[in-house]
């Protein structure tokens, strides 16, 4: 009976469908009661269920990017309790080196038990605003070693048996700048572990005569073998691409990031180890990110839908080098190696381009751009971090122009309202917008760079900024040019200007306005193919200028807003002649 | 007495019901006349009226044109002004993506496109201090723009107009004075509320949608004018259940926008009230999707967001992007890809997938017989025999077993499947999806659902109720009378609604009570005017509430009398006990609780409802069973009509056949008929 119910297909769809509305189920209940900006209206955190041997069976719809390092996570919390582990116990995490991603992303993880016997775990992790240490929200490029970065926590009990771990509460409010957003926000991700216990608890006991673990099990055999007969029809070869981030967190350089990628039979192969040795700053990557990211281009180069678990990653094999970016070793920082994820996906993208050139498309604005204001309230004593987000536009892909405008696939970050962000914080959005002739050309055209412009009104405030793409520009792909570079000025009270690297710690003052501009998305294929109507079409919704459609495209448009057809013609034929 | 119709109005059919002067419904289902769906309105209303000889007092209507106007881009050419720097809101969104791992998605084109979206010099700051004076003449310039590119719609939405409208309000009124011709929609007067992005949207889709329908409602009018309907109102259903009247639609017609499900919902409440019953899920399994919507304590959930043309998803309503966004009072209704139609698949690992994609109405399900080969949830239930062969529905489709089988051979086979394990297998896979939109408003909002009864009505809703019971440890299935045109029932039940909204920031501990009553004062004047002298009994008095830090409402409704410090300490007190049902904890005691917005809605008398004394449109003559899989084996099921089904429980399995659907009932659980509304009323063991 059991037998047969593990591998019926129908109990699999039905177990699969209610383990996916648990996690949704937690991630409406995170983002309904969370406190900080960054967790409920940026969206930065996931919820998951992992079975008892620590492997996902299911994610929410929220960071895809945090898929991949859970198991890392789970698989160290059973070393540490593994045999340890009651009923209404809840546990507390964010050190990088013992399974966490960054200090920043603090997992909650409940232990859910039925009749005495572990049936898996709610996983939760969330991004924190601040977690204490060196500079307000604690992440910051230019910090040099973890012990900088804020409050550094193993595996710890947080819950015991239902009750409150006093000593651990008392260490974390005593270590963060404000307790009662990090208090607000863990207390969403410990509502969301009890709302998971009740319903995976519920759904064991429906099916009561096939064991849940049972079905997990075959659920995960099931994800395994849906990707590996994709990856079967992939050509076998290997590919080697090099991307880079424009900074080593401290000053600007270039820091290679390299993907050796190989297809053999229904596997894949990862390599990232001939990346650069750890940097000076904050953007060294721990080994289970780098996990995440590999897992997201394979499962984004798939064309079938398959169930979020890690059955996906059994057909993948991931080679890392202790001591490079792609594998932090202590003491070194990583709050904000983000970045270097982002890049990761970059070139192995680059390199899977290769391979099979009509699932790729080319590169994204590269991540994210966090801009982390911290000062205290006029006229009062109160401390404020606000954690600013400023979210991607897409590369081209093989059959469409990429979305101007839109969070990074990796990411899913959304942005913060800036009815929102004025109503709570002393500072005014200026602009928010798409910026013209950004987008990488192609036959299909890059998507347009994102440019945010804050005014500051408090005096002596910290502006902590990670961004990337100012020297080294998203790729375009098949002949497609890269997006405009991102660039960082700050504009004084008194008129000058000051131009800010990609990455920097600074503070600012009173009536200081702040212009981030994002980078443009790299285009696909060549831009003299481009249909001369959507060209047209961006040069009336001024994406476009006129100038730049006759001299990348070679697309002549009138005044009347018309293609001359006659003059693009001739002018594509002289530019493709050079 | 007075006789009223309702009439609702979808993609393929125009259902009318007119509720006579003794009380007694009349039913009628007509083709719809695309694109002018007005004259099958008027044609079918005036058709019962003659032969009834009905004076009728009011006719309420539903209708889908404004969502298939959005769906189809078929709405105005509009544009769009903004707050100078923030021309792009509208295209970015919240940036979101409705689903995870996809390189290959595309944002749906913005409905105001860039080159139609203008910025205009001016800004307030978050206090309402003025930043930069509004440029009047920069308005009237781009004022000429728009009127000499034609555009004949303009939504604005301004910063921080949701509670100082003053900037806005000017520029709407030198609109006015330089474009007499088109319609202005203010998104204060559409959407009191904080976000710039949903206030954009939703402001843009009422003026896309505006000049349509608005012509449409005209037509309407005009049309039961020359009927001699002249002196009869007309109201139009609204998205939160409701009605409003068809001046006030021709204003703000993204109200209306999804009143076909909501009236569905209506008539599950009104049902549930004649029954007794006050908790149920109202669930409508129609072709292509299945809703579920959650009835508490005797009232409808409210929600506050939907997106029309969104992937639909349920559960996952965090999951934004995918369609326009809509702040507006709605129904909470829950939605997936699951219904008759949709088509079951097989992956490449050999999984057995039902829907999202529809055979739709055409060619519809293979077992139609009008081209579809593919195997559909419809199918499956035919092959299962829960849904007879032959004719149906006037004999307007014919329902051949043969095809239904052939068409599921074609997953069957792969799967080493019989026949008939593959169609219950596929009608299983339906019930786990639709499962989702069930949860998705009870145990997800904290509802135990064995404790709700279930409201099945659409095509295929009683069919697999059962199923869906049991999934959900349920125990009571109520199935109304007219299943099949149930959300025009619906028209009849709805009252007349008004709403007025203040955002505010109060301390609910540190606020004067006064500055509440102010509140409250201010709306019930503006609903005075509105009103204006309609006979609107009941007015209801909410705040929305959240934890300091928060940045998501609840809901809650002021304690009754007057409101002093200890009303206030009830509302707090009642927000934090809602809090905990939601989401299992309370905060922190001693957080900081702020109300975010005070609301007032006004609602007009309920309608008294209709009796259904109708004949029984299929009478199972053919056969006095069928051969069915109910209850995991396959047995000679009785087939019976609804009149056949008395008051006293018959065990099941048993089906009635009606119209254009079957109530299944399973093994275990009993039917019997509620006489007085002819609910039929399924029940788990329910006979000794």
């Amino acid at each position: 009976m059991s037998e047969r119910a593990a591998t019926d297909p129908v109990t699999l769809q039905i177990v699969a469908n209610a383990l996916q509305s648990i996690t949704d189920e937690m991630a409406t209940t995170i983002s309904r009661t969370a406190h900080s900006t960054v967790v409920r209206d940026g969206m930065d955190f996931s919820g998951a269920l992992c079975n008892a041997a620590g492997e996902t069976v299911a994610q929410a719809v929220s960071v895809p990017f945090h898929l991949g390092s859970i198991p890392t996570a789970v698989g160290t919390l059973l070393r540490r309790y593994g045999d340890r582990m009651r009923p209404g116990d809840v546990f507390i995490m964010n050190d990088p080196f013992d399974g966490g991603m960054h200090l920043q992303d603090i997992f909650v993880v409940k232990p859910v038990h039925l009749a005495g016997a572990l049936l898996g775990f709610a996983v939760t992790t969330a991004h924190h605003g601040d977690v204490g240490g060196r500079l307000p929200g604690s992440s910051a490029c230019d910090n040099t070693e973890i012990f900088q970065e804020g409050l550094r926590m193993p595996w710890l009990r947080f819950y015991s048996e239902g009750d409150p771990v006093e000593e651990v509460h008392r260490l974390i409010e005593a270590n963060v700048r404000i307790p009662h957003m990090t208090f607000g926000d863990l207390g969403a991700q410990l509502a969301a572990c009890s709302v998971a216990e009740r319903a995976l608890q519920a759904l064991a006991e429906r099916y009561g005569s096939v064991p849940l673990g049972v079905l997990m099990d075959s659920l995960l055999d099931y994800t395994e073998r849906l990707v590996r007969q994709e990856i079967a029809s992939w050509p076998d070869g290997t590919a080697t691409f090099t991307d880079y981030l424009g900074s080593d967190g401290v000053e600007t350089r270039d820091v290679p990031v390299t993907a050796r990628v190989t297809i053999r039979g229904d596997e894949v192969i990862a390599d990232l180890s001939e990346s650069a040795p750890m940097v000076r700053g904050a953007l060294n990557s721990t080994r289970s990110f780098v996990l995440a990211s590999v897992y997201q281009v394979v499962r984004c180069a798939l064309t079938v839908d398959i169930p979020n678990t890690a059955g996906a990653f059994r057909p993948v094999t991931v080679i890392t080098k202790p001591g490079t970016i792609a594998e932090v070793v202590m003491p070194a920082a990583s709050s904000m190696r983000g970045v270097t994820g982002f890049r990761i996906l970059d070139a192995l993208n680059g390199a899977l381009a290769q391979l099979i050139p009509q699932r790729v498309p080319a590169a994204g604005e590269g991540g994210n751009t966090l801009a982390i204001f911290g000062a205290t309230r006029p006229g009062t004593d109160e401390r404020f971090v606000f954690y600013e987000l400023v979210v991607g536009t897409w590369g081209g892909t093989p059959t469409w122009d990429g979305n101007d405008g839109l969070t990074n696939p990796a990411s899913l970050a959304a942005n913060i309202p800036i009815e929102v962000a004025e109503s709570e914080f002393p500072i005014i959005v200026e602009r928010y917008g798409l910026v013209p002739d950004t987008g990488g050309a192609g036959e299909h055209r890059g998507g347009l760079a994102i440019e945010r412009v804050w005014r500051c009104l408090t005096p002596e405030t910290s502006l902590i900024v990670r961004s990337d793409r100012a020297t080294r520009p998203p790729y375009g792909l098949a002949g497609g040019g890269s997006g405009a570079p991102s660039s960082n000025v700050l504009h004084r009270p008194d008129g000058t200007e000051q131009v800010l690297p990609a990455m920097f710690s600074t503070t600012i003052g009173e009536g200081d306005v702040y212009v981030h501009r994002m980078a443009g998305g790299g285009g696909f294929g060549n831009p003299l193919d481009r249909d001369p109507a959507a060209v047209a079409r961006d040069v009336r919704d001024e994406k476009v200028s006129a100038a730049a459609a006759s001299e990348l495209y070679g697309a002549v448009i009138g005044a009347d807003g018309l293609v001359d057809d006659t003059a693009t013609a001739a002018n594509r034929m002289e530019r493709r002649g050079t | 007495m007075s006789a009223r119709c309702g009439v609702d109005v979808g993609g393929t059919f125009t259902d009318v019901i007119l509720h006579r002067s003794d009380g007694r419904a009349v039913v009628r289902k007509v083709l719809s006349t695309p694109p002018g769906y007005d004259r099958a309105v008027v044609d079918a209303v005036t058709d019962l009226v003659g032969e009834t000889g009905e004076a009728l007092t009011e006719v309420v209507h539903g209708t889908t044109v404004a969502t298939n106007a959005v769906l189809q881009r078929l709405g105005s050419p509009t544009a769009l002004l903004t707050t100078a720097g923030f021309r792009d809101v509208l295209e970015l969104r919240r940036l979101r993506v409705p689903h995870m791992y996809d390189l290959f998605w595309r944002k749906p084109t913005p409905l105001v496109e860039r080159h139609l979206r203008f910025e205009v010099p001016e800004r307030m700051a978050a206090d309402g201090t003025v930043l930069h004076e509004l440029d009047e003449h920069r308005v009237r310039a781009i004022a000429a723009t728009i009127r000499a590119r034609g555009i004949d719609s303009v939504a604005v939405c301004l910063l921080h107009a949701y509670v100082h409208p003053a900037h806005e309000r000017r520029v709407g009124a030198i609109l006015s004075e330089e474009l007499p011709s088109a319609t202005i929609s203010l998104s204060s007067e559409i959407l009191r509320e904080q976000r710039e992005y949903e206030r954009s949207a939703t402001t843009v889709v009422n003026a896309y949608v505006r000049p349509l329908m608005s012509a449409y409602i005209d037509r309407i009018r005009t049309g039961l004018d020359a009927a001699g309907l002249d002196a009869t109102p007309l109201s139009i259903m609204q998205s939160s259940g409701g009605v409003m009247t068809a001046q006030d639609a021709k204003l703000r017609p993204v109200f209306a926008l999804e009143s076909g499900p909501a009236a569905g919902v209506v008539a599950a409440l009104g049902m549930a009230q004649r029954l007794g019953v006050d908790n149920a899920i109202a669930f409508d399994m129609g072709g292509t999707t299945a809703k579920a919507s959650l009835i508490e304590n005797g009232a409808i959930t409210r929600g506050r967001e939907y997106e029309v043309g969104g992937s639909i998803s349920a559960g996952s309503r965090l999951i934004r992007g995918a369609g326009e966004l809509l702040r507006i009072p709605t129904i909470d209704i829950a939605e997936v890809g699951a219904g008759g139609g949709s088509i079951a698949w097989l992956d490449p690992a050999g999984g057995l997938q039902v829907g999202p994609r529809s055979a739709g109405a055409d060619p519809g399900p293979a077992c139609y017989g009008r081209g579809g080969v593919e195997p559909t949830v419809t199918d499956a239930n035919v092959v299962l025999g829960l849904m007879p062969a032959g004719q149906v529905a006037d004999g307007q489709i014919t329902i051949r077993r043969e095809l239904a089988e052939g068409a599921i051979e074609r997953v069957a086979e792969p799967l080493g499947l019989s026949v008939l394990e593959a169609a219950d297998g596929i009608h299983r896979i339906a019930n786990a999806r639709m499962t989702r939109a069930l949860r998705s408003v009870s145990s997800e909002k904290g509802r135990d659902p064995r404790e709700l009864a279930l409201i099945a009505y659409g095509g295929s809703g009683p069919v697999h109720a059962g199923g869906l019971a049991d999934e959900l440890g349920a125990t009571t299935i109520l199935v109304p009378p007219v299943a099949g045109l149930f959300s025009a029932v619906g028209l009849l039940f709805a009252r007349p609604e008004f709403h007025e909204v203040r955002p505010c920031h109060l301390d609910v501990d540190a606020v004067e009570p006064s500055v509440v009553v102010g509140l409250l004062d201010e709306m019930e004047d503006a609903l005075a005017v509105a009103i204006a002298g309609r006979d609107m009994p009941v007015l209801v008095r909410t705040a929305d509430l959240r934890y300091g830090g928060q940045s998501w409402e609840i809901e809650v409704e002021l304690p009754t009398g007057p409101v002093d410090r200890a009303s206030l300490a009830g509302l707090r007190e009642r927000f934090e006990a809602e809090h905990e049902v939601l989401y299992g904890v309370r905060g922190q005691p001693g957080s900081q609780v702020h109300v975010r917005a005070v609301r007032v809605a006004a609602l007009g008398p309920l309608s008294p409802a209709p009796s259904f004394e109708l004949a029984d449109t299929h009478v199972p003559s053919r056969d006095a069973t069928r051969r069915a899989w109910v209850g995991g084996e396959l047995a000679e099921v009785p087939v019976r009509a609804r009149s056949a089904v008395g008051a006293t429980s018959m065990a099941g399995p048993l089906l009635v056949d009606e119209y254009d659907t079957t109530v299944v009932v399973p093994k275990q659980w009993t039917v019997r008929r509620h006489l007085e509304t002819g609910t039929l009323v399924v029940e788990r063991g329910g006979v000794s």
